[in-house]
């Protein structure tokens, strides 16, 4: 369970966005992954996708941040019709971290604070809320698989982005890390955020909509 | 502007940090240019006269040797993800990027370029127009190495398709920086108009490689 002794810093505004998507056919080849999908995800809601391996999870995950173009359907930020919106809009956090094995997190976290134009401050204390603040000076190549997890999810938090997509975000984390996930998901719901993840586990995250993706073949 | 400048700086940094900086391309050169001479034959005229352009073809090879890793490594780790969704321009990210890395990396090339001419006995004026002309080389070999590695990215065996992609779109560089300095050796005035052309390819190749990059990079994520 969340043990709620995390204190997280106070970020600018969200400007909270809704999320539509309408109609979404996706596939690898020849084979149909997810037909007629739709979604409308509001502000401080979060949804949990699950699923078989290989039901498209991850690509539908993919066709939302604008990487894989869908066979049909729209995917629609806000109000305005949108492909680049989500690039304004979307933290993201794919199988691989995006960490380089020589930086250490003070440097990759304070070079990305400046590529999503925030300030270094939120740094250590989001650093704290996953509980990895004592890592912060060692290099990627040396954090285990779940604290290279943690710096990751310490990098969406910081880009304090309205609309979360999360791929597998705790696939390798412990039991305190995924209260600590909890936590921060909470955290960015009560801001007015968004959240869809897909999980393979049974995240126990307090009124997140559930979507079985293995329906929607 | 801050965020292109930390792109470029980090660059430079993971280039140092993770790569061994400029040594990999520095070793490879001197290596080529140590070992041409070994099956050319010891004949010093003969060694003079083709010493301008074994320094331009060494330094396309060696450009080639680190090309795989320029968004190899960002394709694998998830970097690349994170740039298309960084709500910057891209292209001027990609600059940033094959940029910060050719100056970490590639610095060494005129230097090594300019000793070595000297060292198969071309003169100083013309080794220093060939110098030259692989100072004004390097925006063109570096991206047009940054497209193909950007064609190539996540594609085992990467090197294969960048040589193949990168050789062909590198034949008007090196044309006009080896001509450089084999007319400068010539006492050819044709030398100023091979550098300036050198410099022309580019400022072209700097102008449209970093759209066809970034296209490059979202097909591969596609």
């Amino acid at each position: 369970m969340p043990t709620m002794t995390a204190k997280f810093p106070d970020l600018p505004d969200l400007q909270p966005e809704r999320l539509q998507v309408s109609g979404l056919s996706l596939s690898r080849g020849d084979i149909t992954l997810v037909r007629d999908f739709s979604l409308d995800l509001a502000p401080g809601e979060a949804v949990l996708m699950s699923g078989p391996n290989g039901t498209g999870k991850t690509t539908l995950l993919r066709a939302i941040a604008g990487f894989v173009r869908p066979d049909a359907g729209r995917v629609v930020f806000g109000e305005g019709p949108k492909a680049d919106n989500a690039a304004e809009l979307v933290a993201w956090l794919g199988h691989a971290d995006g960490l380089k094995p020589v930086e250490t997190p003070r440097q990759s976290l304070r070079f990305w604070a400046k590529m999503n134009d925030q300030g270094r401050d939120p740094i250590l204390p989001l650093m704290r809320a996953m509980a990895i603040e004592s890592l912060i000076d060692r290099p990627a190549s040396r954090l285990s698989r779940g604290q290279q997890r943690r710096c990751a999810l310490v990098r969406v938090a910081l880009a304090n982005r309205p609309i979360w997509l999360l791929d597998e975000p705790a696939g390798p984390l412990d039991g305190g890390g995924r209260a600590r996930l909890a936590a921060l998901v909470d955290w960015h719901r009560s801001r007015g955020g968004s959240v869809i993840a897909a999980t393979h586990q049974s995240l126990d995250w307090p009124g997140a909509k559930r979507i079985d993706l293995g329906a929607h073949r | 502007m801050s965020a292109f400048g930390a792109i470029f700086s980090r660059e430079a940094g993971l280039a140092w940090a993770g790569g061994g900086g400029p040594a990999g391309p520095a070793a490879f050169f001197l290596g080529a240019i140590t070992l041409a001479p070994l099956a050319i034959g010891p004949a010093a005229d003969l060694l003079v006269a083709v010493g301008p352009g074994i320094m331009g073809f060494a330094a396309l090879l060696s450009v080639l040797q680190s090309a795989d890793r320029l968004f190899g490594d960002d394709h694998a780790d998830g970097t690349a993800e994170l740039y298309l969704l960084s709500g910057l321009s891209l292209p001027w990210l990609v600059l940033a990027k094959v940029l910060g890395q050719a100056l970490a990396t590639l610095w060494p090339l005129p230097v090594i370029g300019l000793l070595g001419a000297m060292m198969y006995g071309v003169p100083v004026l013309p080794a220093c127009v060939g110098a030259l002309a692989l100072l004004a080389a390097i925006p063109a070999l570096s991206l047009i190495a940054g497209f193909a590695g950007a064609l190539a990215a996540g594609v085992r065996r990467s090197g294969l398709l960048i040589a193949l992609i990168a050789t062909p779109m590198m034949v008007p560089v090196l044309i006009f920086a080896a001509g450089a300095g084999r007319s400068a050796l010539a006492g050819d005035e044709r030398a100023l108009a091979n550098l300036l052309l050198t410099i022309a390819v580019s400022l072209g190749t700097t102008a449209l490689a970093p759209f066809g990059i970034v296209a490059a990079l979202r097909s591969r994520l596609g």
